[in-house]
């Protein structure tokens, strides 16, 4: 299958550039799913798993949202996190979800910020699909 | 002459104090150094989101989106980044000095301030100044949230409309010798220079508004971390030259009590054998 250059990039940190023959990223409206000489663009991420496929193997990371910019010369995704399925702490994100799920059934729902709540609820649920693949 | 022991004393001392700054020095170097890698790490990103906003920017309408609005200036924000602590020669007088400087030139009642660092919320809440915001005590664990919490306070600030525009006051890292205070405009954004820009046939998705609208907090939130990582970096740079000078000062000074120490234990030997010897003359 025909390849690609594909660079993720965060504030703290670059991964090392990969060569790919598929992306999969979580668009704002559903997943979409990039491959070779795809049309330039840029693409806003939502919260959500990326998958990417070389030659030899499919790899999972979880993000918490950024963009994707197409070029000719190949995807740059750039978000505020990114992890690797072998690098979540799990039991740092069950207890996220824990607090989360907390917060929601808690009785003080005047001062809840309905906002920050889902996208911490989501993120926390991200981290631990992505983190059993 | 100073007697002995006092000179023995204070050579004793200076070199305690020399050894001090030694390890502040060396301190100072390793997180400058990790400051560095940061900023390096940092760059890219930066740099491709200022690109793709300069790219849209001049295709969105400014009504659009509280954050690029201009608005008639009566209130001013100031954010001022300086550091927790002090021993880091001029580092922070000079960007205080600088930021005093141009909020009295607008009138300190008209100016809402951010404080970031110990030093600035000290130095400001002293002259009363009205600070809104201070964020202190995060340095030594300074993570990308800290710069997303800030970013968060700030603009939500400027679009309650509190303030019509927000400057930045902080410490640029040049090389290890040279910091420059650096002074810029934060909100509202500016367009990028619109002649060099090339057009190109490109997919937005969703729209170009809704793009610019969850990349411009993402941008600010980038230039507060840039800020914060600068300002850190210079602050180390500072504190290590700083450092490296009371070392040598340091030096000197032992070398001059070295000197005036042998000459007090010369005399007094000299003055011994003066006794001795008139003590002798004495008894003939």
């Amino acid at each position: 299958m025909s390849t690609f250059n594909l660079d993720i990039v965060t504030p703290t940190r670059n991964l090392d550039e990969m060569v790919v023959s598929y992306v999969r990223c979580p668009g704002l409206d559903g997943s979409f799913g990039i491959m070779a000489n795809h049309q330039e663009g840029i693409f806003s991420l939502d919260i959500g798993e990326i998958m990417i496929k070389t030659n030899s193997e499919t790899k999972y990371y979880s993000t918490s949202g950024g963009f994707a910019e197409i070029a000719n010369d190949g995807v740059c995704i750039l978000v505020e996190t990114v992890e690797s399925a072998s690098a979540i702490d799990i039991s740092r994100a069950e207890a996220a979800l824990q607090r989360a799920r907390d917060r929601k059934s808690s009785s003080d729902k005047e001062n809840l910020d309905q906002l920050r709540l889902a996208s911490a609820l989501s993120r926390a649920l991200i981290r631990l699909r992505v983190a059993k693949k | 002459m100073a007697n002995l022991k006092d000179i023995r004393d204070r050579i004793k001392s200076v070199r305690s104090i020399q050894k001090v700054t030694k390890a502040m020095k060396m301190v100072a170097a390793a997180k400058m150094r990790k400051a560095q890698g940061r900023m390096e790490q940092a760059r890219p990103y930066t740099h491709r989101l200022t690109e793709v906003i300069h790219h849209l920017l001049p295709d969105v309408d400014r009504e659009l989106l509280p954050l690029l609005d201009i608005r008639e200036i009566q209130r001013v924000g100031y954010i001022v980044v300086a550091s927790d602590r002090g021993l880091a020669g001029s580092f922070n007088t000079n960007v205080l000095k600088k930021a005093q400087q141009e909020i009295d030139e607008i009138g300190k009642q008209n100016v809402d301030l951010f404080c970031i660092g110990k030093k600035t919320r000290d130095h400001f809440k002293r002259r009363d100044y009205n600070i809104i915001q201070s964020h202190i005590e995060f340095w030594n664990d300074l993570d990308f949230p800290h710069a997303m919490k800030m970013g968060e306070g700030i603009i939500s600030h400027f679009i309650n409309g509190e303030v019509d525009e927000i400057h930045v006051v902080y410490n640029e890292f040049v090389n290890v010798a040279t910091q420059s205070i650096q002074s810029e405009r934060l909100l509202p954004l500016e367009y990028g220079d619109e002649d060099t820009m090339t057009h190109i046939d490109r997919l937005y998705e969703p729209s170009k508004e809704k793009l610019v609208r969850s990349l411009i907090p993402r941008h600010l939130n980038i230039q507060m971390w840039k800020y914060l990582l600068e300002s850190y970096a210079s602050e180390q740079a500072a504190r290590m030259v700083a450092m490296e000078n009371a070392t040598d000062n340091a030096e000197d000074m032992i070398k001059d009590l070295s000197l005036e120490f042998n000459k007090a234990r010369q005399a007094s030997i000299t003055k011994e054998m003066l006794e001795i010897v008139s003590g002798a003359e004495a008894l003939k």
